[in-house]
């Protein structure tokens, strides 16, 4: 199967400032999805988006697919690779300093509004364990196959399916309240 | 398949069969046609979870961060380049320009006068030729 994207590297690699612009444009938003909801924070997302493609541009001239992994597949592994240092990161500094958690329930004098159930929705994800919010982003929100998240993930199909279960189990008990608002 | 096998799909992929893994997708289809009723309650439960999952917004990108990636973008090789270091030139290039600079500096410290200073000015350029010319009218 041929790779969508290689292509567009081999122009990047020329330095084509049409094909950059298309690939910034093709994978931008797909990162910063997927960082965001890693990281549960734009800004470091948006790091995040920068650190990856400074890699992408340096991988082009050398992008060969050969029946490798494909080009999204390893931009994903990368992003994910630098998620995980600043999880890694924020760990450190919450042992030496733990913060306080904010309240992430509604006020008691008014309904949930669409906006609530995203913030709620949200730091619902951020609660679950790396590895099974990992999981979700991958599948649900990235859309990817069960054998590619597997293989983005390092893991066996069969494992992918196990954190997806208890990462979606997870999220429908931290968010009973919502069905019954 | 298993109707345990329907619920771990629909708990792991969520409501939509068509995001289910495809080498099962045939084989949930023949459930659901086996057990209508049971199966859409189960797809059900998986959806709204999905829907809730939907609800939490992507986040947006700054309109200036595509510009700063961009600005990092590998850039086309300039073409002169290409030919002119490989085969030494730039540097020869380089040397003789010193050595005609060098030249330059070394006749026009002598008197002026004779046909010597006009095969100055036309080695050394203008600066020297002008000069010259001063000089002559003076």
């Amino acid at each position: 199967m041929s790779d969508p994207d290689e292509a567009l590297l081999r122009e990047v690699a020329r330095g084509d400032s049409v094909a950059a612009r298309a690939l910034v444009a093709r994978k931008l938003p797909r990162l910063l999805s997927l960082a965001g909801r890693m990281l549960g924070d734009p800004a470091e997302a948006e790091d995040v988006a920068q650190e990856a493609f400074l890699r992408v541009w340096k991988q082009a001239p050398r992008w060969r697919a050969d029946g490798g992994a494909r080009f999204d597949t390893w931009l994903h592994r990368v992003a994910l690779n630098l998620c995980y240092d600043r999880l890694r990161r924020r760990r450190e500094l919450a042992t030496a300093d733990p913060p306080e958690r904010p309240d992430e329930g509604p006020a008691p004098d008014r309904g949930l509004e669409a906006q609530d159930v995203g913030r709620r929705v949200a730091a619902a994800l951020q609660g679950l364990p790396d590895r099974q919010r990992e999981a979700i982003v991958l599948c649900h929100y990235q859309e990817l196959g069960n054998i590619e998240a597997a293989a983005v993930m390092g893991v066996s199909v069969e494992a992918l399916e196990g954190l997806l279960g208890r990462g979606r189990r997870a999220l429908r008990a931290a968010l009973t309240d919502l069905r019954e608002a | 398949m298993t109707p345990e096998r329907f619920e771990t799909l629909a708990e792991a992929f969520g409501g939509d069969v068509a995001r289910w893994p495809p080498a099962e997708r045939d084989a949930a289809a023949e459930l659901m046609t086996a057990r209508p009723e049971w199966a859409q309650g189960v797809l059900a439960l998986a959806r709204g979870l999905d829907a809730a999952l939907d609800a939490a917004p992507p986040p947006r990108a700054d309109a200036a961060l595509a510009g700063r990636i961009l600005a990092t973008a590998p850039r086309p090789r300039r073409r002169w380049t290409g030919w002119l270091v490989p085969a030494g030139m730039g540097a020869g290039l380089a040397a003789a320009c010193a050595a005609g600079l060098l030249a330059g500096a070394q006749f026009s410290a002598r008197p002026a006068g004779g046909e010597s200073d006009a095969i100055v000015a036309t080695i050394a350029g203008d600066d020297v030729a002008i000069a010259y010319a001063l000089g002559e009218g003076a």
